[in-house]
Order: structure tokens, then C-alpha cells, then sequence
């Protein structure tokens, strides 16, 4: 993969992360450029899911430095995570369920549209022309992920590989620079990986986004990224291009267990 | 059959983006609202004005103001009956203090103090939710019905300890107090809880509706995607309690006339809730419909079986209203828990294609 | 600075100078105390077992002490009526089981709190329909409930505890035990303990969920009726009694909806709370603050401890 540039986006030092004693990330540093596909991969239970959180704010590292955009941050909190650019979607679909998959990406526009209760509540000038611009846009999105048979659809009743589809078309609408994506294809099938695989490329090729996956599928994941970090336990024991970091022994030990 | 969109496309989001999309739904309102406006104030007589319409319309409109706060933004509130209070008193100190200002004004600004009282009592709902908040809701309830009792400044120290309604004009007809007719009590009611109904309903249709029902469904994914809670909860607390006091405004001016502070009790909190429920959790339309049916349930209690020579005494209707509220409210969670306004929904979905079933 | 003095030095002046008014407050406190904690066990029960808010709980007991007194009226001798309305508890608890809870299962808890709020009306029209309307009084001498008061000569003054409040007290205390000892040692209760802890588990080892809501609604109303007994027969027995009964959803808070201890401190906290409160620092509000003290107590707490006092501290995750 290429269109990764040098600049560096994301910049995490040291960062470590305990819950009442049990710890779940220790000393992790890594970076993610402008413009990569970065996955993250490890067993179960590695703190994957958790560095997400920490990059967007969701938990607070006890230790450890977050530079994003070239600020260092002590403390945000998730919305402002987002108004600075950062997307997310979640291992176990965190759709709005009793929404329709148009509302749901249309909620992604929400930070880019200003008009007050005052136009909204008369639903004509102003807000409607700006209800409209953002209309199109979504319903750009809505194509892009071959969605347009779902629009009015209350997602709550989508099968779980659509749903997936609709919380990526949430996080595209937010135009976000950064898109953290946590197993975006858990559970499907061959056909839904690939058109999956294909909308994360194309994020990041036509839209200029950066992306950090968590990905248990290991082909795809070499396939996609183009660095791969590896935690195991809540360490970092690789970081390096996917053809290194699939012959790097810790990393085979991790998988298949010590003594193969 | 009639209810067909075939042949109607839309060309244009802003038509898909129309609140009644459908040519025929266009059409219904129309015919609803001419009945509304022009037959019933034409034909109908004081009981069908006094007893049902009046009281059906305000109890509707305090039930959009819950629906926007329970329905749509998920906060279980209990004080209703107390916001509506607020209201009523508010209207009633700015309209003795400057009775040369028209009373609608007067009625609208209500809300706005209602709105303040609501956003005070919402602040805790950052750091609770759910149930706990449901019992926030009965501290403001509580507390609330309290303060209208302990504080004879609210009536101007009157003798009665209640609320009297003054006389007020409207172009030089008087729209409140005993010489005001029912047709102008029922037609400014109509209007003012028509135009707040559009209002709210564009509320929901759009950003902030959207925002409301992302932190009802999930909220932290609502946070995620850049939205604050507090504000959002905030909002919701501030347009849901101007649209309750406002109705409570309504309620002791153009409806009871005069008002104590018991008329703001718990079971007024708990009949606008079971409003919704039945109506529909999340529909604007839904609160016309539940409504309906709690306000007519009983008078038509006491007036079906009058008919057919068993009257039933007036203790026993209201025994049977409780009853009956109870077993709806059941009926209804189990067989469709967003309410009457999802069975409409169905109906039309249905007719749409009839005969064939998809 | 009148009013610093009024609300900060005054009322503890009061209760330094006259101790034994003091202590008769606390006590009225304390007895009021208990019978919200008795409310909010039965309703810990449900909520623990099948993870229903159980708004009917004050309504229950209502109800159930309608019930006793209603059938004693009609004639029933009262010993019979206690076991008549016994036995009306576990009808109303198979109905609720199989009327509501059944077709509602998985339902959004709000939800299943709505249910609960249609069986609160269903109850009071029901039995002010069967019943009549009018308050009634508790049959205190037909059920050998004792009478009268005892008076302390302590604290320099005089202190009355009422035969019946130490009665309820000790009941109270009774219940609280013996529902403990049902849950430790019986394979019933050791049953409802692992559906608390985890619903798919218990299914799997062979317990059924609906006797288990049986089992607990049926407690939890037959502890509703012992509490409508004592609290019936300090005032009456009338659905006037709902507005007291809500009291028992602050002190669920106070303790946290899982926790029986919670539920006797936090109804005890709350009992002695707003009767000190009432009696010292009402006069300055021009009395009255009873009806709303308690839920600012809850209020101000939650704020503070979201999850009540012996709650578990909720983690969010995603």
C-alpha cells in the first residue's frame, strides 16, 4: 500500500492503562502517519479494543503521552476527540438502533451543521438548505456503501454485516482525518470481507482518511495495512511492514502458542 | 386502494425531506385541520367544545412537551404535572403584574420560565440515568407542589389560595376569564397547540431531534461521534418543559378558569406519561392519539352506559378509568411498544400496497 | 446572619436543650424508616431476580392491606382474611408472572417500568372497585397487634414509643432475617440467588425463570402485606397511601437497587432524615418539607454517589 506520507498524525508515548489494578495496556509507544492504513492485531484480551479507547478519549491513561495534530493532550473527552477529527466504530455495533440508516449517518453530520433550535424549529430556509447539503452528502455515502435498499430501515432490524456497513457510513460522514475502525469485518462472510476491505481502501484513497484498524483476520490485515502493530498482554512486541512483522518469532509464538 | 404513492416521485431531498412525503397524508392533514378550524368550532356546541375538545388539545400538546424529553431523548420524567404548574403560575403573576400586555403573550412566556425550571431540574441528569432520574423528576414533582402551596406571593395573596383567571382581550374579544366563549377558547387553543405541534415536529425531523434520539438509543456512541451529553440533555429538558408550561398555561386559562395547586398533582404527572405510552414513545402524532383515548375514555364511561339506561356512579367510573388505563397500558406494551402511533404507522404500510402483502 | 443562626446554631440548640424531644423524632423517624425499608425490600427482591423496577411495590402493599381489611369487612373472620389475602398475593403474583412479565421478556427495562406503572393503576381501580374507596381502618385488635404506649421516663423528659412501632420494629427485624436465612440456606432461595447473578446460567442448570418470578413476586408481596398491616394501622387504609409509598424510591437510591442492607440504612437514613428535618428545619419553609425532603436527599446523594451506598460502581464499557 502506498499514500502514506511522513508526517506523523497520531503520536503515543508510554502510554499505560490499569482499571482498579488490572492492567490492560503497559508502556505502549507507537505512531500513525498521515495518510496509512495502521492495524493493530494481538490475542484476545491484548488491549487493542482499550488503545482505542485511550486514542479517543473514552479512558484516560494513567501514564503515557497522546500527541495528535502536533498537540500533546492531558485530558479530552470523546466529543471533543471528534470535533478534532477523530472517528470510531465498535466491535459490537454502537448504532442508534431505534433510528433509520439514513439518520444514523445523518447523526455524523451533526457537528458540521450550525442552525440553531430557532431555524430548526421552522424547518425552512437556513435549516432546510442545510439539511439538504447534508442530505447529499449522506446519501454520496449511502452509495459508496451500496446501502440505498436500507435507507429507511430502523438499523435495530438490519442482519449484523449491514449494521457494520451503516456504522462505517456514520464515521465516514464525520469526514473524519483519523477513522478507528475496531474488527470491522467480525463475522462475515468472504464476499462481505472483500466489499469490506474495498470500502476501507477507498477511504482512504479517495477521501484522504487516515485509518487505524483492530483485525483478527490475518490475511486481511496483511493485505490492507501498511504497518502492523502487535500487543500481546498489553505490550507492544512488534511494530514494523506486514512481511516483517509475519516472520518475527514473538509474533508466531503469540498466535500459536510458545513451542509450535 | 386511495392510498397509493404511485406515480408521485420526488425529485428533489427537500420533497423527500417533507414531513408527510405522501400525496394523500398531505391531503388528510388538510381535511383534519379544516374540521378543526371551520366545522367543529361551526357545529359543535359548548359540551363537545368544553368538555372534550379544550381539554383533549391541552393534554395533547403537554404530551409532545414529555414525548420530547421521555420519547425522544429517553429521560423518564415524573414531574410533568409540576412543570404545568409552573407554567400556570408564571402566566399568572406576568399577566396580573402587566394585565395591559395580551394575555397570549403572556401564555407563550410561561414557557420560557417553565424551560428555566426544567433545565434546573435536568442538570443532574449528566451523571444519572434511567430510573434514578425518574426519581429526580419526583424530587421536582414533590418539591414543586410544595412551593405552590407555601407561597401565597403566586396568587397575589388571594383568599382562595388558587389561581383566578383574569379577563383578557384579543381584539377586543375576550379570549380568558367567565365571559370569553368556548368557540374563541377553543379556537386560540387550537391555534397555539397546532403551531406548536408544526414547531416540535420540525424539532425532531431534524439535527436536534436526530442529536435527542442518538443519546436515548446509545449514548456513549453519541458522545463518540462529537455530541455532548449535557447540552443535548439540557436542550431536550429546556424545549420539553417550555412545550409542558405552555400547556399548563393553557389548561387553567382557556380550560379550568381557576386552579389550586392540588390540580398539579402526581396523577397529572402519571395521565400525560400514560399519554404517551399509549400514544406512542417518540411520535408527535402519537400524543394526539393517547390523548384521545384518556381523555375520552372516561367520558365515555359515564355517558355509554347512561345510553343504554345503566349509569354507572361517578366514584365507579373513575374506578373503572384507573382500571381500564392500567390494563391499556399493559395491552399496549406488549402488543406494540411504541404505541398506537406504530400501528398507524403499520396500517398505512399495509394499505399502501394492498391488496398484496409486501 | 439571623438566618445563618436560624438554620446552622438554632435547631441544634433545640435539640441539645430537649433531648428527649430529640429522641422521640429519631424514633418516629426510625419506625417510618423501617416500613420504607420493608417497601424497598420488596422491591430489591424483584429487581434483583428478574431485573424489573417494580413501581407497584407501594401499591402492593396497599393493596394487600385493602385486601385483608376489605375482607374482614365483608365478614371474613380476620384470621381467614390474613390467609385469604395471602393467598390473593399469590394469585396477583402468577397473574403479574404470566399476564405481564412473560409476553414482556427481553423488553427494554423502561419498559417492563411502564408495565409496572399499568399494574400500579390496574391495583388502585381494582380495589377501590372491589373494596369501595373510603379509607378503612387496620384491624390491629383482631390480629392481636398490641395497643397502646409505653412511656420512657428518660433524657430529663419523657419519651412515648407506641406498642405498635416496636411491634412493626421487631417484625420488621423478624422478616429481614428469616429472608436472609431463606436465601442462605434454602435450595429455593440459593436458586433465586443464581438467577440475580446471572440469567443464562441458572436457565442452563435447570431452573425455570417463570416459577422463579413466581416465587419472588409472591414474596415480595406477602412482605407488601405485612407492611400495609403496621403502616395501615397507624393511619389508614387508603390508596392515600401511594404518595407515602413512593418515599420507598429515594431510599432505593440511597442504597442501590441490589442491596438489601442498602435498603434498611437507606430507609432509615431517610425516615430519621425528613423527620429531623421536618421537625427543626421545616418551620423555617413554613412546614410541610416531609413530602419533598426525601427525594432531595436522594437527589443531592446521587449526584455524589450515582451508585447508591452499597451499590457496585458501574464501569462503562464499549
Amino acid at each position: 500500500m502506498t499514500g502514506a506520507s511522513d508526517e506523523i498524525l497520531l503520536d503515543v508515548e508510554n502510554v499505560s492503562l490499569s482499571f482498579g489494578g488490572v492492567r490492560a495496556i503497559t508502556d505502549v509507544s507507537f505512531d500513525i502517519r498521515r495518510g496509512e492504513i495502521r492495524a493493530i492485531i494481538g490475542p484476545n484480551g491484548a488491549g487493542k479494543t482499550s488503545m482505542l479507547n485511550v486514542i479517543n478519549g473514552f479512558y484516560h491513561p494513567q501514564e503515557g503521552r497522546i500527541t495528535y495534530r502536533g498537540r500533546t493532550r492531558a485530558r479530552m473527552k470523546p466529543h471533543e476527540a471528534a470535533r478534532q477529527g477523530v472517528a470510531r466504530t465498535f466491535q459490537n455495533v454502537a448504532l442508534f438502533k431505534g433510528m433509520t440508516t439514513l439518520d444514523n449517518i445523518m447523526t455524523g453530520r451533526s457537528l458540521r451543521m450550525k442552525r440553531g433550535l430557532f431555524w430548526q424549529a421552522l424547518r425552512h430556509g437556513p435549516a432546510l438548505a442545510e439539511e439538504i447539503e447534508h442530505r447529499r452528502v449522506c446519501e454520496e455515502i449511502i452509495d459508496f456503501l451500496e446501502i440505498e435498499h436500507i435507507r429507511r430501515t430502523p438499523v435495530g432490524a438490519l442482519p449484523y454485516g449491514l449494521q457494520k456497513r451503516v456504522e462505517l457510513g456514520r464515521a465516514l460522514a464525520m469526514e473524519p482525518e483519523l477513522l478507528l475502525l475496531d474488527e470491522p469485518m467480525a463475522g462475515m462472510n468472504l464476499e462481505e470481507k472483500e466489499d469490506m476491505s474495498r470500502f476501507i481502501v477507498e477511504a482512504k484513497l479517495q477521501r484522504g482518511m487516515t485509518v487505524a484498524l483492530i483485525e483478527h483476520d490475518i490475511g486481511v490485515v496483511m493485505d490492507l495495512s501498511d504497518r502492523v502493530l502487535v500487543l500481546e498482554y498489553g505490550r507492544r512486541i512488534a511494530d514494523d511492514v506486514p512481511d516483517v512483522v509475519k516472520a518475527d518469532p514473538k509474533v508466531i509464538d503469540a498466535y500459536l502458542g510458545v513451542g509450535h | 386502494m386511495f392510498y397509493r404513492e404511485a406515480g408521485q416521485y420526488k425529485t428533489t431531498y427537500a420533497a423527500d425531506m417533507a414531513i408527510f412525503p405522501i400525496r394523500q397524508d398531505r391531503w388528510g392533514l388538510a381535511l383534519i385541520l379544516f374540521v378543526a378550524f371551520v366545522v367543529i368550532p361551526t357545529f359543535g356546541g359548548p359540551f363537545l367544545l368544553n368538555t372534550m375538545m379544550i381539554p383533549f388539545l391541552v393534554l395533547s400538546l403537554a404530551a409532545i412537551g414529555l414525548n420530547l424529553l421521555t420519547g425522544y431523548t429517553g429521560l423518564l420524567s415524573l414531574g410533568t404535572g409540576a412543570f404545568m404548574g409552573v407554567g400556570a403560575y408564571a402566566c399568572y403573576k406576568l399577566a396580573t403584574w402587566f394585565p395591559q400586555v395580551n394575555i397570549l403573550v403572556w401564555i407563550v412566556a410561561s414557557g420560557f420560565v417553565s424551560a428555566a425550571v426544567g433545565v434546573l431540574f435536568g442538570l443532574p441528569s449528566l451523571r444519572i440515568k434511567g430510573f434514578y432520574l425518574a426519581v429526580a423528576t419526583l424530587a421536582a414533582q414533590f418539591f414543586l407542589q410544595w412551593g405552590f402551596a407555601r407561597a401565597p406571593w403566586l396568587v397575589n395573596y388571594n383568599d382562595s389560595g388558587a389561581i383566578e383567571v383574569p379577563r383578557a382581550t384579543l381584539f377586543g374579544v375576550p379570549v380568558t376569564g367567565p365571559s370569553a366563549t368556548p368557540v374563541t377558547r377553543y379556537l386560540v387553543v387550537l391555534t397555539l397547540v397546532s403551531i406548536m405541534a408544526w414547531l416540535a415536529s420540525n424539532i425532531v425531523h431534524g439535527r436536534i431531534g436526530r442529536i435527542w434520539m442518538a443519546v436515548r438509543d446509545m449514548d456513549i456512541a453519541a458522545q463518540l461521534i462529537g455530541i455532548r451529553l449535557l447540552n443535548a440533555k439540557l436542550l431536550a429538558f429546556a424545549v420539553s418543559s417550555f412545550t409542558v408550561g405552555v400547556a399548563g398555561a393553557l389548561m387553567v386559562f382557556l380550560w379550568l378558569g381557576a386552579a389550586e395547586p392540588e390540580a398539579f398533582n402526581i396523577n397529572l404527572s402519571f395521565e400525560i406519561l400514560f399519554i404517551i405510552i399509549i400514544g406512542g414513545l417518540g411520535s408527535i402524532v402519537g400524543a394526539f392519539f393517547g390523548a384521545t383515548i384518556m381523555h375520552l375514555m372516561p367520558i365515555a364511561l359515564r355517558a355509554l352506559p347512561a345510553m343504554i339506561g345503566l349509569p354507572i356512579e361517578a366514584a365507579r367510573v373513575e374506578q373503572l378509568t384507573f382500571m381500564i388505563t392500567g390494563i391499556l397500558i399493559i395491552v399496549v406494551l406488549i402488543a406494540e411498544p411504541h404505541g398506537l402511533a406504530r400501528l398507524w404507522q403499520t396500517a398505512k404500510q399495509k394499505l399502501r400496497v394492498w391488496p398484496f402483502p409486501y | 446572619m439571623d438566618l445563618f443562626h436560624a438554620i446552622f446554631v438554632d435547631p441544634f440548640a433545640q435539640m441539645i436543650s430537649a433531648p428527649d424531644l430529640l429522641a422521640q423524632t429519631v424514633w418516629e423517624g426510625f419506625v417510618a424508616g423501617i416500613l420504607y425499608a420493608l417497601i424497598a425490600l420488596g422491591f430489591v427482591l424483584i429487581y434483583k431476580a428478574s431485573g424489573v423496577f417494580n413501581f407497584a411495590q407501594g401499591i402492593m402493599m396497599v393493596f394487600a392491606a385493602l385486601t385483608l381489611v376489605g375482607l374482614n369487612e365483608k365478614g371474613v373472620p380476620a384470621w381467614i382474611a390474613l390467609a385469604l389475602s395471602v393467598a390473593v398475593m399469590y394469585g396477583l403474583a402468577v397473574a403479574i408472572e404470566r399476564l405481564v412479565l412473560r409476553p414482556l421478556v427481553n423488553q427494554p427495562d423502561i419498559i417492563l417500568l411502564m408495565a409496572t406503572l399499568g399494574i400500579t393503576y390496574f391495583l388502585i381501580g381494582f380495589g377501590e372497585l372491589v373494596f369501595g374507596g373510603s379509607p378503612k381502618s387496620m384491624i390491629t385488635k383482631q390480629l392481636y397487634l398490641p395497643e397502646g404506649a409505653i412511656n420512657l421516663h428518660v433524657l430529663g423528659g419523657q419519651v412515648q414509643l407506641q406498642k405498635l412501632d416496636i411491634a412493626a420494629a421487631v417484625i420488621a427485624m423478624l422478616m429481614v432475617a428469616g429472608l436472609a436465612l431463606f436465601f442462605q440456606k434454602t435450595r429455593i432461595g440459593r436458586a433465586l440467588r443464581a438467577v440475580a447473578d446471572d440469567h443464562q446460567a441458572a436457565l442452563s442448570v435447570g431452573i425455570s425463570l417463570n416459577q422463579i418470578w413466581v416465587i419472588v413476586w409472591f414474596t415480595a408481596g406477602v412482605v407488601a402485606l405485612a407492611t400495609g398491616i403496621f403502616w395501615g394501622a397507624r393511619s389508614d387504609v387508603s390508596f392515600a397511601l401511594q404518595v407515602v409509598s413512593l418515599k420507598a424510591l429515594p431510599v432505593l437510591i440511597l442504597g442501590g437497587l441490589t442491596s438489601v442492607p442498602g435498603a434498611i440504612v437507606g430507609g432509615l437514613i431517610i425516615g430519621i432524615g425528613e423527620k429531623l428535618g421536618e421537625f427543626y428545619w421545616g418551620p423555617l419553609l413554613g412546614g410541610g418539607i416531609e413530602s419533598w425532603l426525601a427525594y432531595m436527599i436522594a437527589l443531592v446523594f446521587l449526584l455524589f454517589r450515582p451508585q447508591g451506598l452499597f451499590g457496585e460502581k458501574i464501569i462503562e464499557r464499549i
